[in-house]
């Protein structure tokens, strides 16, 4: 697994080993037939790495959701370069697509929670066989399952916010990228905000946060970059991820019977090459899968704790001096 | 991970029918209505046994409601396609996902424009079995000329502005109302002014000229068809070129 990258802007040019988004000298201007233009975003530069978890913070008008509708490829900057995995972000979201929460959240009111999520399944690409276990599992870790059966129009506050989670890791993305999830979230969602994150930096995935509360991003994430009026004010400095973050994770590597793999670890991850990180309560939970799993039909190569990685990690950058 | 934007079409189709299969046959009634209000067209026209002069009422009332069931249709099946789903912020979700907009607004609407005319051919079989007998395979025909013609524009028209529809009824009705006045414009030599107008506008009058021919399953020149279709095909594909260039609102 790949730790955090080191903070500070991206250079002019070039693309950084391990990055997964990357901005270059961005900024933003919308043209106004009434005033003046308006600069959103004003040489904006910073990049996040696999594993990471980067927050952007900023008041109201800072231009934080701007740079997020950029990186989800939405919008085009004015200048300067956008780059994931090193192609423009419209292009890999068509690729790839990314785990997008945009404020505010909206889809169709007449839709149910557990059919908005089942469609939004079906377009992510989830396969047919996992998407019932994929939606039920979105449902269940942010506390939506009773309110499966409500029109989407009922939901408020809190609950909607929940829906924005789930329909974004509903399925398995690398890029996740949440806009404000933190405004308006109660205090019990406030935690199930940050198991998932846990969860899902075990997973490598680049994971980008806004928020007006810089004090709470900065608990969650890895670095928090200061933005206002457009501009950087602070550059984010690194958290490296430590075994705790991926406590509870393992990787697993099968021969064969990965199509099983969901069915007994709802929030389970591929990371390709027929490897899946799993999290679990304890080592009971884990041996009890692995034998649903081998009951199955699977063939098991290796079981590998998660923070073994970390701190490979680590102690290769110890070496290196960084 | 890409997404499966095909095996989504089932939810489009389930879309078309439980949100746009209602208000398309209310809208579609209430214009028969009034054409046939305008035309002095009365229940008792509807009255089989009343002879020949009686058929022939009641094959025009029919053919009445199959243009306005065409236009309705048609307007509704690519009722915000793309504005609704730009004015509402739809787009922001869905688009996040593996999927390319243009696909998934050129499937939403070629599955709605099934959807209609799916519709109007069971609505014209429960007319055939209750009323009079009609061409089921003319009628399927008309409402996929009139929905490419209707629909595509439609299609072009909200991928520009979200008040598409009373401009959608302009252009029909100056269309129309050019081919109305072509006649007595070329006795004064004004005949290629009002083609060239013909020529920009949508040919919807050409639909109004064909509906008899296909309600009651006679033979079509396939010249006849060529230009409302290749007018719709051509605004559609417009409206993929627009979608590509702008996918979102802003």
């Amino acid at each position: 697994m790949s730790t955090a990258s080191d903070a500070g802007p991206a250079g002019a040019g070039g693309s950084v080993a391990g990055a997964v988004i990357e901005l270059s000298h961005v900024s933003k201007t919308f043209a106004s037939r009434s005033a003046s233009p308006v600069r959103a975003l004003d040489d904006v530069s910073f990049r996040v790495a696999a594993g990471e978890v980067a927050g952007i913070s900023g008041p109201v008008g800072a231009g934080k959701s701007t740079l997020l509708a950029i990186v989800a490829g939405h919008l085009r900057p004015s200048s300067g370069s956008v780059r994931i995995d090193g192609i423009e972000p419209r292009r890999f979201v068509e690729r790839e697509g990314i785990a997008y929460l945009p404020r505010p959240l909206t889809l169709p009111g007449g839709w149910r929670v557990s059919d908005a999520l089942t469609r939004l399944a079906v377009l992510s690409g989830v396969r047919p066989a996992y998407t019932k276990h994929r939606v039920e599992a979105a449902m269940r870790e942010l506390g939506l399952y009773d309110d499966r059966g409500r029109r989407l129009r009922s939901l408020k506050g809190d609950a909607r916010l929940r829906l924005g989670l789930a329909q974004a890791i509903v399925a398995d993305h690398r890029v996740i990228v949440l806009d404000e999830p933190l405004d308006g979230m109660s205090a019990e969602s406030l935690d199930r905000l940050r198991e998932l994150i846990v969860r899902l930096r075990a997973f490598d995935r680049a994971i980008l946060i806004t928020s007006r509360d810089t004090a709470e991003l900065q608990r969650i994430t890895d670095r928090v970059t200061l933005i206002d009026h457009g501009r950087t004010r602070r550059p984010g400095v690194p958290r490296r991820a430590t075994p705790a973050d991926v406590e509870g994770v393992f990787h697993i590597t099968l021969h064969h019977g990965g199509e099983h793999v969901l069915a007994v670890f709802p929030t389970a991850i591929s990371l390709g090459r027929s490897t899946y990180a799993v999290r679990v309560s304890d080592l009971a939970a884990l041996n009890r899968g692995l034998r649903d799993l081998l009951e199955r039909g699977a063939l098991l190569v290796s079981v590998t704790p998660a923070h073994a990685a970390v701190d490979a990690s680590a102690l290769a950058m110890n070496e290196v001096g960084l | 991970m890409k997404g499966r934007l095909t095996a989504y079409a089932g939810y489009q189709l389930r879309d078309y029918f439980v949100m746009r299969a209602l208000p398309t046959l209310l809208a579609s009634g209430l214009v028969a209505l009034a054409l046939a209000a305008a035309r002095g067209v009365t229940p008792s026209d509807l009255d089989p046994t009343g002879g020949l002069d009686a058929r022939d009422r009641i094959q025009q009332t029919f053919e009445l409601l199959l243009a306005a069931f065409a236009f309705v249709a048609g307007a509704v099946a690519a009722h915000g396609v793309v504005s609704h789903h730009r004015r509402r912020g739809y787009d922001r979700v869905l688009f996040s996902r593996a999927i390319n907009p243009v696909r998934y607004y050129t499937q939403g609407f070629v599955v709605a424009g099934v959807g209609a005319v799916v519709l109007g051919t069971v609505g014209a079989e429960i007319y055939a079995v209750a009323v009079h007998p009609v061409s089921l395979a003319g009628v399927a025909g008309y409402l996929a000329l009139a929905w490419l013609l209707v629909g595509g524009l439609a299609f072009l028209l909200s991928t520009v502005t979200a008040f598409y529809l009373p401009i959608l009824c302009l252009v029909l009705a100056a269309d129309v109302a050019v081919d109305h006045f072509t006649g007595p414009l070329s006795a004064v030599g004004a005949g290629p002014v009002a083609a060239a107008v013909q020529l920009v506008l949508p040919p919807a009058h050409v639909l109004v000229t064909l509906r008899a021919a296909f309600a009651r399953g006679l033979p079509i020149d396939p010249r006849a068809v060529a230009w409302p279709a290749a007018f719709g095909a051509a605004c559609i594909v417009a409206a993929m070129a627009l979608v590509r260039r702008r996918p979102f609102r802003s």
